[in-house]
This record gives structure tokens, C-alpha cells and sequence, in this order.
């Protein structure tokens, strides 16, 4: 074990590229794990991680963790063919989300998974043409509430978090239900 | 010292006096030659170049350094493209920031990002830059756009031609498409709105083609790829309990069926995809969890609009890039099936 680590570092310093070491490698999800967290490591040290990058392993135990919740009484309304086919496939299923909860799966269609950027973009340009007038965006995070008011705001401000992860969600199944359409 | 520079500067400016001459009257030569034969030669029609441009898209080995530039952000970025054995396989990645590559090959797609770990999806459709315009049918296209050569120019060192797509009603944005005069591959993509503000584009600021297969590729179809994943099985049965009454003209529905947020906390929608050959719309027909102030909410950026309504007890929700008008409208028209 301690001698691979050694090699993975080797690979990450780009002393050693050997055929054999990186299939391996591909085939070895431990070391691939290892391999994830040298790089983290070094992202770290030199100051370049992004802070989503910080949160993976966050991801999987918290979805893990809703996973073995009861399932609602919403979600139980859909047939259970679904619901079967979707147990099978748990673990699966976990690193999907992982997995995509960083990426916006269509590498080709930049971000529009920041949905801070999104809502500050300005309003539509259409918007004064055809009696639309109700399009105004929301805005965000740069009005300063009074004090007294600030219960309020807040609670509604947790809705509008919950109502943007929503959007981004939507937004990501949107790429991977035109990358996977038949 | 100086006196040879300020020698080399007149020789320099000399040469390209001439050359300029003889230029202008090699133009002059050559126009004369295109009016007596026009039919034969410089008679290809915007549609045809188009459909050139289809050709060379799908079966060159070629690389394409490109920016993507939308709403002040410019993202440089990479597409490789080869034939091998008669199939397509492309890899592209992001040029900056954290890396993140995919690679498109024998119907599978897989993605790479710094950070997490790599996957592969089974996916025939190309999403990669260009690849929509790419896989248009032209002819069919008419219906809805208007093909018109606009002019001449220069893109990344290469002669180019632009042809604009002009949409026929204010339901799909136009689009001017450059095309290498020689490879006729495509060089540049703007979107626009009905204002002709450019909402988005894609330059090319190389262009390299090869003969044979980049050798990158070449490796890269050798290797063994990242664990396929499944999506959780759509009930394909069970259609979803909505349609819309109205759709611009060329689009058509080609998937309705109910499935579940992945991303969300596997949250079950209804789901309607319309495609024209060039863009995509998502519907998601919902319960409404959170109600807001105002009954819809529309965010945009470059193309892409996200329009969120909610009426009585449901939100729905249309993802894609097409006006607002389009949105609304579509929106307007969702109805329950009886």
C-alpha cells in the first residue's frame, strides 16, 4: 500500500507515467480515492481549490444519509416501478449525485449552473417590447434589510435558497436529460 | 545599426506597396473571371454552403482552439476531432481554471473533472460547440429560417464566409454562422436576439487540420473508460399527465415522461422536451413547494432563459434557449391531459 501511495505521487508529479500503474489505477477505486485526495492536497497547498471541491466527501455521507430516510409520501405517489429499479441501483445512484452536483454535466454549456450570476444578470432585453411588463428579476443579496424587518427577510431569504437550489437542480437535469435524449 | 533598420523598413514598405498593387489587380483579374463563369464555380447558394459545412464537421480530423463569450465572460476552450474507422470521436476540455475534459466516442460520453471522480454516460447525441448546427436538417430548416450570405471576412487566419440564419417569426433567436472558405468548417456562431444583440458567441482562434487522426485520439480510444452510469429508468409508459396546446414552428415533443430530480432530493416531475433541430426546451411540470411574490420569476443568461410559473397549486418551469415570448407562450399553452 505504502509503496503505491508512492507511485500515485510519482504519477502526480509527473515522474512516472508507466502504462501498467495508471489501468491499474483506473480499475483500483481506492486508489482512485487516493489519488483524488494527493491532488486536493496539492490544490490546497498552493492555494488553487476551489471551495466546492472541499465538500466531496460531505456530499456522498449527506445523500447517503437521505437516502436511509422514509421515503415521503410525495415521492411514493410515482409508480413503484421506478421505485424499485431505483433501489437496485443505490449506490449508483449516490455517486451520480456526487458526481454532478459539481459538474454541470454538458461541459459544453458554460455555467449556468451559478445561479447568483444569473439572477444578477440583467433583465431581459425583450422585456420592454411586448407588454411584459411583469419580468423583473428577483433581487439578490445586495439589499440591505431594516433591522426590525430582519426575521421576516431572513425566513424568506431561506425559501429563496431552497427555491434556487431547485432551479440550479432543474437546470442540471436539463443538460443530462439533452446528453442522454434518444 | 540604425541605418539598416531604417533601410530594411523602406525595402519592407517597398514590397508591400507593390505587392498591395499587384493584389488589386490580381482582384481585378479574378472578378472579371467569376463574371463570366459565375454558374460554374462561385454559384454555391447559403444552403449549400451549409450543407458543406455539415459534411466537413463530421468527417475531418481537425482541432479547434475556441472562445466562448457570453455576458462579459470569455472562456477559452478545446475541441479535437477524428475519424476512426469510420466513426466520429471528439474530445474537448476547458483550456483554464480547473480541468475538465470529455471525450465522445462509440456512443458513450465520458467526463473528467479535477476533483471528482471520472464517469461515462451512454449518449449518441453530440453535444459538443457547433455540433447543433452541425446536425441541422437545412432543407426541413426552411420552414422556420431564412439562409442569406452576408459577406466575406477573416477568422483566425483563415478566409470565412458568414451566412446568417434569419428566423422567420420572433418564437427562435437568428444566427450568423462563419464558415472557412476552403475546409468549410465552421469558424464562428453568434446567437441573436430579435434586437440583433449578440447573446452569445463561439470564435474559433485556430483552426488546424490534419490528414490523418490527432494521435491524442488515437490513444484515447484505446483506453479503457470511466465506470458507465445508469440514470434511474424513466417510466416510459407512463407518459406524463400534461402536453402543450402550442408549439413554434419546426419544434416537436420528443420526450414526455415522469422522472425524478437526481439532484434534488429525487423529487418526481413531469417532464416534456421539445427540439427544432437547433435548440433543446425542458418543461418541468411540478408541485409548487415554495410560493413566491410574484407568479413568475425569468432569469437569462446568454441564450438560456429559466422561466419559472406558478399557478394554483402547481410551478412549471421551461429551460432552453429560446425568447421569452417562447416561454411564456409555451407556458401559457401547458395543459392537463383529459
Amino acid at each position: 500500500m505504502k509503496e503505491n501511495n508512492e507511485q500515485l505521487s510519482a504519477i502526480i508529479d509527473h515522474e512516472v507515467v508507466d502504462k501498467q500503474l495508471l489501468d491499474e489505477l483506473i480499475a483500483n477505486e481506492a486508489q482512485q480515492a487516493q489519488f483524488s485526495r494527493y491532488h486536493l492536497i496539492g490544490d490546497v497547498m498552493r492555494g488553487e481549490a476551489a471551495d466546492q471541491f472541499l465538500n466531496i466527501d460531505i456530499s456522498q455521507k449527506v445523500m447517503a444519509e437521505i437516502n436511509r430516510q422514509p421515503r415521503s409520501a410525495q415521492v411514493s405517489t410515482l409508480d413503484t416501478s421506478v421505485n424499485t429499479t431505483e433501489a437496485q441501483k443505490d449506490s449508483n445512484i449516490i455517486s451520480f449525485v456526487k458526481r454532478f452536483s459539481q459538474y454541470a454535466i454538458a461541459a459544453s454549456v458554460a455555467g449556468v449552473v451559478v445561479l447568483t450570476s444569473l439572477v444578477t444578470s440583467q433583465p431581459a432585453v425583450e422585456n420592454s417590447n411586448r407588454g411584459l411588463e411583469v419580468l423583473n428579476t428577483v433581487p439578490f443579496g445586495g439589499a440591505v434589510a431594516p433591522v426590525s424587518l430582519q426575521a421576516t427577510h431572513k425566513q424568506s431569504k431561506q425559501a429563496m435558497k431552497e427555491h434556487n437550489e431547485r432551479l440550479e437542480a432543474l437546470l442540471k437535469d436539463h443538460q443530462l436529460q439533452l446528453q442522454t435524449q434518444p | 545599426m540604425k541605418l539598416k533598420l531604417i533601410f530594411t523598413t523602406l525595402v519592407t514598405t517597398i514590397f508591400v506597396l507593390i505587392s498591395s498593387v499587384t493584389f488589386a489587380i490580381e482582384a481585378d483579374q479574378s472578378v472579371k473571371v467569376n463574371e463570366t463563369n459565375v454558374e460554374k464555380k462561385e454559384a454555391l447558394t447559403a444552403i449549400e454552403y451549409l450543407q458543406l459545412m455539415q459534411k466537413s464537421y463530421k468527417e475531418l480530423n481537425y482541432e479547434l482552439l475556441y472562445l466562448n463569450s457570453l455576458q462579459n465572460q470569455v472562456e477559452p476552450k478545446q475541441l479535437i476531432h477524428g475519424v476512426i474507422d469510420d466513426q466520429e470521436i471528439a474530445y474537448f476540455r476547458f483550456l483554464n481554471g480547473a480541468m475538465r475534459e470529455s471525450l465522445q466516442f462509440s456512443d458513450k460520453i465520458s467526463y473528467f473533472e479535477q476533483g471528482s471522480q471520472a464517469y461515462t454516460l451512454q449518449s449518441t447525441h453530440n453535444r459538443s460547440v457547433f455540433a447543433n448546427i452541425a446536425n441541422f436538417d437545412y432543407n426541413k430548416g426552411q420552414d422556420s429560417y431564412e439562409y442569406i450570405i452576408l459577406g466575406k471576412g477573416r477568422i483566425a487566419g483563415k478566409q470565412a464566409i458568414a451566412i446568417r440564419m434569419i428566423s422567420k417569426d420572433e418564437y427562435r433567436y437568428s444566427y450568423i454562422v462563419w464558415l472557412d472558405v476552403d475546409s468549410h468548417l465552421p469558424l464562428r456562431l453568434d446567437t441573436l436576439n430579435k434586437s440583433n444583440l449578440i447573446l452569445d458567441q463561439v470564435m474559433v482562434v485556430s483552426l488546424l487540420i490534419t490528414e490523418t487522426v490527432n494521435p491524442w485520439l488515437e490513444k484515447l480510444s484505446l483506453q479503457q473508460l470511466p465506470q458507465l452510469l445508469h440514470l434511474p429508468q424513466v417510466s416510459q409508459q407512463q407518459a406524463s399527465q400534461w402536453k402543450v396546446n402550442w408549439l413554434p414552428t419546426g419544434f416537436k415533443v420528443v420526450r414526455n415522461d415522469l422522472h425524478k430530480l437526481v439532484m434534488h432530493e429525487n423529487e418526481p416531475v413531469s417532464y416534456i422536451m421539445l427540439n427544432d433541430g437547433i435548440v433543446s426546451v425542458s418543461i418541468y411540470i411540478s408541485a409548487k413547494k415554495i410560493a413566491l411574490d410574484e407568479k413568475q420569476k425569468i432569469i437569462q443568461r446568454g441564450a438560456t432563459v429559466l422561466y419559472t410559473y406558478q399557478r394554483d397549486d402547481i410551478e412549471i418551469n421551461i429551460v432552453g434557449e429560446i425568447p421569452i415570448v417562447t416561454a411564456k407562450r409555451l407556458i401559457e399553452s401547458v395543459a392537463k391531459v383529459k
